[in-house]
């Protein structure tokens, strides 16, 4: 074959190959594109301020979403709050202590089945150990089954961001005489400690629209609830009763709801990667 | 400073500096080290004179760097190394597992190839070190700082801006930044492993300027890579090939009449 063939054929094969990743991309963005604008031309207009001031109401009576807004931050929040440091000191451990060993190679495989879990086969395993026992859904147990999503993300992004740490920097502070837990807690955390902050994020992120683990856990509430012992309101569950609801009223709450968990996800993302980006200008 | 009248005898087979009317600071005695099954260092013996700087030269690979990782013990943190043999730091064995690493790391200080300034600001760099040894007054803290920013001949760029991100200096900067964290604790001895090989000439040359007067406070033992930074900085020079030290002697001696074959085909650029 010419060389000047062998250009035409690469440059068809590379035509053909631009065209199908293109194609790809739109296909993708497209729909991206069609979810984000049914959420936001149905949710929208059903925002409003009472959204935020009255309860979740039986059907044909105003009503807003208030329990459930506040319900979800608490759930996350409780979960973040307990899976974050879990889930650093996890971290930590596969990649200062047991990297390059046989034992850390199981525990990264073992987190990242976790991390790839069905979310419903963890809202069963908390059913079975601590809703069954007890006797009841409880909005500690919808806490920890969110943790168990956010747990494996931070295990996962703690170990990553540590072990991009250059080894040059662990012998530096170790050469100075400290010992390694400081070196980790004072040197090591301050390097990672913006990948290690994006992964809980990315985390929170997760969880705010998770439906699955809650449905087993906590269930939902119609009313303001803060008792750990018993279901607490929260915009997932409520979307999913809302929805499926033949009540137009209830429809309208959770194309609602559905925006409000959009938009909090959006902006985490954000937020996690204006931290990133901020990070990088700063080492260049 | 001792004076040290540097004799002309003949360069030693192994490294034995009082020979060369030195006192050693540091020795090595039947050294071996082993990487899991690799034996990496083989019957090293090997003086460092006080107050001078000694340099190790030698091809990639024939265990310069090995060698100068075990003076401070930092291989300790991996698994499956491990030395044998004897090193004395004023007579005393700091292999020895009973010798403090804490005791052994104040008194051996360590500059990396790679200027790896902590990530916090220009200050904090250096007083993390001196915090952990010692508590210092506010005021105290600072003399200390500027000591060795000045020692490490920084102080006058930095000085304005020691609240500032240490990452945001350039980087013959941060490696003097490096320095002067490793001065800080007023080590006795500091090994700098290929110190200038990350760096411009520029650069390069202030830090090769400093070796001179860092050497009135303390013994410096460097790896290089570069013949010509083993010339004009250092007092002594070692030639390793394959794990063993094949020539140690008076720099200027090693560089115009080796007294080994290979040495002599290694400075002349006949291999490595």
């Amino acid at each position: 074959m010419s060389s000047q063939a062998i250009f035409i054929r690469r440059r068809i094969i590379n035509g053909f190959a631009m065209v199908l990743s293109l194609s790809a991309a739109i296909i993708g963005l497209f729909f991206l594109g069609w979810i984000l604008w049914t959420t936001f031309s149905k949710g929208l207009p059903a925002l409003s301020w009472s959204l935020f001031t009255t309860t979740t109401a039986p059907p044909g009576e105003p009503g807003g979403l208030a329990n459930a807004l506040v319900g979800s931050l608490v759930l996350c929040l409780s979960a973040v709050l307990w899976a974050t440091p879990v889930g650093i000191a996890a971290g930590t451990y596969l990649a200062e202590y047991a990297n390059h060993t046989k034992r850390g190679e199981l525990i990264r495989f073992i987190n990242d089945i976790l991390l790839s879990a069905p979310s419903i086969v963890l809202g069963l395993f908390i059913y079975t150990i601590i809703v069954r026992p007890m006797e009841s859904f409880s909005a500690y147990a919808g806490a920890i089954a969110l943790g168990f999503i956010v747990l494996p993300v931070v295990v996962r992004t703690t170990d990553e961001m540590l072990r991009l740490v250059p080894t040059q920097m662990r012998e530096a502070a170790l050469s100075l005489g400290v010992p390694q837990w400081k070196v980790t807690t004072n040197v090591l955390y301050r390097a990672a400690r913006s990948g290690i902050t994006t992964g809980v994020l990315l985390g929170l992120a997760r969880i705010s629209g998770e439906t699955a683990p809650l449905i087993f856990t906590n269930t939902n509430n119609q009313y303001w609830s803060f008792s750990p012992n018993s279901p607490m309101a929260n915009i997932p569950m409520t979307i999913y009763e809302y929805a499926k609801s033949p009540f137009e009223d209830w429809q309208q709450l959770a194309w609602a709801g559905a925006l409000l968990v959009t938009l909090f996800v959006l902006l985490i993302s954000v937020v996690a990667r204006v931290i990133l980006l901020r990070n990088r200008v700063q080492n260049d | 400073m001792t004076e040290i009248t540097l004799s002309r005898k003949p360069s030693t087979v192994q490294g034995d500096v009082s020979a060369l009317n030195a006192p050693a600071k540091l020795t090595a005695r039947n050294l071996n080290f082993y990487y899991g099954d690799f034996k990496a260092i083989k019957d090293v013996n090997f003086d460092v004179a006080e107050k001078c700087v000694t340099s190790l030269i030698g091809p990639s690979g024939c265990g310069k760097s090995t060698l100068l990782r075990i003076f401070n013990r930092i291989y300790s943190i991996y698994p499956g190394m491990r030395a044998e043999g004897q090193v004395t730091l004023d007579g005393e064995n700091v292999l020895d597992p009973k010798y403090s690493l804490n005791k052994l790391r104040s008194k051996i200080g360590m500059v990396f190839q790679k200027p790896v300034p902590f990530p916090m600001t220009i200050y904090n760099n250096i007083s993390y070190g001196i915090g952990h040894y010692e508590k210092l007054s506010k005021a105290d803290m600072n003399n200390r700082v500027e000591e060795a920013l000045r020692q490490a001949a920084l102080w006058d760029e930095v000085k304005d801006k020691l609240g500032q991100s240490a990452l945001g200096l350039s980087g013959g900067q941060q490696q003097r930044l490096c320095i002067a964290r490793a001065v800080a604790l007023k080590p006795e001895v500091i090994l700098f492993d290929e110190p200038t090989s990350a760096l411009d000439p520029i650069a390069t040359g202030k830090i090769e300027q400093l070796f001179a007067e860092l050497k009135q406070h303390f013994t410096i033992l460097i790896v290089t890579h570069n013949m010509q930074q083993a010339a004009r900085c250092s007092d002594f020079t070692a030639f390793m090939y394959l794990g063993e030290l094949v020539e140690f002697g008076v720099t200027e001696t090693m560089f115009t009449k080796p007294s080994k074959q290979q040495t002599e085909d290694y400075i002349t650029g006949r291999f490595g």
